[in-house]
């Protein structure tokens, strides 16, 4: 023979108008997967913003305390002089933190409150619009926070039963669904009711080790990395929202994988006598699942680059539309993706190939 | 004369064709209900401590109307002014706050309740074990199995170590666990004297009424419980609204490329049957309500399967994962249904405009 006839090219072209909504249903499905693997991603960047940008490099907390956001950590700001003595710290700050909830136009919006001394460490690292916190009765709010909202530069908003004014707009302060507000030291020391104490010390320590080992031993505090923070962050939102995420992966992997079965086994169940002929033929039960899994794993193929463009498109409209929510995909995720889609036209070839295995070749000379 | 169902027929003609489509538009509502299912399980849980207390009015910090990511402080004195108040049968402050509980094997985000012995706010039914006495804590079933405690057992929070004397339930939720401690211990421990996070209420008049005097006299928040309830839910809910919906949309979108597969693979299918009833004088109409009533029981037999699906993932997942309750609503269900509804109606789009170009003559050719 000449050479092979391309039958799950010309099957799968055949019909134009299945083959665009075969491809859609995979698409959205394998969408939604980079979707919701983006918004993970995302979170696992955002969730860590304070820890990697604020400029110190040891945080000292609580004894036993593992996290900057969700455990509360509180003692005895005066380990902050101790520190400072110290000649190798070059600055140690103390800064007050809690996680908030605020009405905003009768909507609940939780918030990470951190209160830090003007001029120290621990405040807003960049300053979008606006200025810095210099006095008591004054707030910086992330931008994506306030755009959100509609609050803006001057207005005065209550927290904890205090009025604040709005002084400055800071950007990439956002820990995923949560926005960070900057207070002085003092301001949060009163709305927690907790004057001389801090929830941690940013250090910024020419030798950390030396340092770590002091506020272990001398002080009985707890030191922690920026980098043992922030991976401790991004574990803890992981418990949190990993099973509902996974759950949410599985099934649309799920509808991605009956899509494609669906569409190639309508497809087959059409062109029976066809296949009756190519048995008669003489093929076996493999050249069968190849010609299926070659129809497959275009659909598969198609549906991962149309999908690929809905996750773009989707991404680009939620971070505009909704910018507390932020989607990144790293390449290994894609590729990651791009191998779930070829699994999926792998799976889904199965139902197609066993219509046709049970298929009698002398069917194709009967009416 | 009886009808003949004929759309009902056509659908369930090619059995397993019918089983895919069936099964991928369930699949892709059970992506919407799962979620629902979660969020609803997780606003029943986070408001659990407070919708079983026996408390009548919370009050609160000034502006703060909830105990989830919050925090709240005000002062142990305003406990006596309340109990002074006319309407006021008694008052019981609480201590609160996020943090973890750690065992040599897990470590738990959890609610820490300091509760005064024989007050409201301690754990309303111990399932096993007794109350705390000094130094001691009661856990949630839950967090001690995650945790590998049992009574007798250390765990460490608050910067100390507590050794557990019983376990209370249904206090663990998608987030953090509930733990109980006396409240004395729980301000020696934190090193505050006269405060207070919340103060329990309980009301011989209407909450109503008592809480807005409490307001009044003490400048403090007082919430009847349902309400402050309420205020709880309504975080879980904002914050969930827009990740809500576009999951609902993806989902939606996925159910609809599978309806409109389907159908327009069967419409395909039978085109030769659909002129042969146009030959035999059967109005486009009747055609119409034909391949409307496919699209229903499809839509019909993929939203039972969502539900059965649903109520079986809730089971799997009480089991495999304790944190992670599933609850699905009435209300769930109906909105789920009416959006498959919409869905079969656009999907059967494509089939109706392939059925109504059909020309009656195709009936005499051959295929």
């Amino acid at each position: 023979m000449a050479g092979t006839v391309p039958l799950s090219r010309r099957n799968i072209l055949t019909d134009r108008r299945r083959l665009v909504i075969s491809v859609l249903g995979v698409a959205v499905s394998i969408g939604l997967i980079l979707l919701l693997e983006g918004l993970w991603g995302g979170l696992r960047v955002q969730v860590s913003s304070y820890e990697e940008n604020v400029g110190a490099n040891l945080f000292v907390g609580e004894k036993g305390v593992r996290n900057f956001l969700g455990e509360v950590s509180a003692f005895d700001s005066s380990a902050v002089d101790e520190l400072r003595r110290r000649p190798e710290v070059k600055a140690a700050w103390p800064v007050n933190t809690r996680f908030i909830v605020l009405d905003f136009h009768d909507r609940k919006q939780a918030a990470v409150l951190v209160g830090s001394v003007p001029g120290g460490m621990g405040g807003p690292w960049k300053i979008a619009e606006g200025r810095p916190v210099e006095a008591d009765d004054e707030v910086v709010i992330d931008r994506a926070l306030a755009r959100q909202h509609g609050v803006g530069l001057g207005e005065t908003f209550e927290i904890l039963g205090r009025r604040f004014r709005v002084v400055g707009l800071s950007s990439g302060t956002r820990a995923w669904m949560l926005g960070y507000m900057f207070v002085s030291h003092d301001a949060s020391a009163g709305l927690l009711r907790s004057p001389g104490t801090a929830s941690f010390i940013l250090v910024d320590s020419e030798d950390p080790a030396a340092t770590a080992r002091a506020v272990r031993e001398e002080l009985g505090l707890q030191p922690l990395s920026p980098d043992t923070v922030a991976e401790n962050d991004r574990r803890l939102f992981a418990g949190i929202f990993g099973g509902p995420l996974n759950l949410m992966v599985i099934i649309a992997f799920a509808a991605g994988t009956l899509i494609i079965a669906l569409a190639v086994y309508s497809m087959t169940v059409e062109r029976l006598r066809e296949y009756g002929i190519v048995k008669a033929m003489g093929a076996r039960r493999g050249r069968i699942f190849r010609i299926m899994l070659g129809q497959t794993t275009a659909l598969a193929a198609l549906g991962f680059v149309v999908g690929f463009g809905f996750y773009l498109a989707a991404s680009a409209l939620i971070t505009y539309a909704l910018p507390q929510f932020w989607s990144h995909v790293s390449p290994a995720v894609v590729a990651g993706v791009a191998l779930a889609a070829g699994l999926m036209g792998f799976i889904a070839a199965f139902v197609p190939a066993r219509r046709v295995s049970r298929l009698d070749p002398a069917s194709v000379y009967r009416g | 004369m009886k009808r003949v169902p004929v759309g009902r027929r056509n659908l369930f003609a090619e059995r397993r064709r019918a089983l895919l489509g069936v099964a991928g538009v369930g699949v892709a509502l059970l992506m919407v209900l799962a979620l629902d299912g979660i969020f609803a399980g997780a606003m029943k849980r986070v408001t659990a401590y407070i919708d079983t207390s026996p408390a009548d009015i919370i009050v609160s910090q000034r502006g703060v109307k909830g105990m989830h990511m919050t925090s709240s402080s005000l002062p142990l004195s305003a406990v006596e002014d309340i109990r002074r108040m006319k309407g006021v049968s008694r008052a019981d402050p609480i201590l609160f706050e996020t943090n973890s509980l750690k065992s040599p094997k897990a470590r738990a985000l959890s609610y820490v309740i300091g509760y005064v012995p024989g007050g409201r706010g301690g754990p309303v039914t111990i399932t096993k074990g007794r109350p705390p006495g000094p130094g001691e804590i009661v856990l949630d079933e839950s967090a001690a199995s995650k945790l590998g405690v049992s009574i007798g057992s250390d765990v460490s929070t608050l910067g100390r170590s507590w050794k557990v004397s019983g376990f209370t339930g249904g206090l663990t939720n998608i987030v953090n666990t509930t733990a109980f401690v006396r409240f004395d211990d729980y301000a020696a421990a934190r090193g505050t004297t006269g405060t207070a996070s919340y103060i329990l209420v309980g009301a011989e008049s209407p909450a109503g009424a008592v809480a807005r005097e409490i307001e009044k006299e003490t400048g403090l928040t007082a919430l009847p419980r349902p309400e402050f309830s309420r205020e709880e839910a309504k975080l879980v809910r904002d914050m969930s609204t827009q990740i809500m919906q576009i999951m609902t949309i993806a989902a939606l979108l996925i159910a609809l490329a599978v309806i409109g597969l389907t159908l327009y693979a069967d419409t395909l299918a039978r085109l030769r049957e659909v002129g042969v009833m146009k030959a035999l004088g059967t109005r486009t109409r009747r055609l119409a309500l034909i391949v409307l009533s496919q699209a229903a029981w499809m839509a019909g037999a993929a939203m039972a399967l969502s539900i059965v699906l649903a109520f079986a993932l809730a089971a799997v997942m009480s089991r495999a994962a304790s944190n992670i309750s599933i609850e699905v609503t009435a209300v769930s269900i109906a909105r789920v249904a009416i959006g498959a509804g919409v869905v079969a109606a656009i999907g059967a789009v494509a089939p109706l405009a392939r059925v109504a170009r059909v020309d009656p003559a195709t009936v005499f050719r051959r295929q």
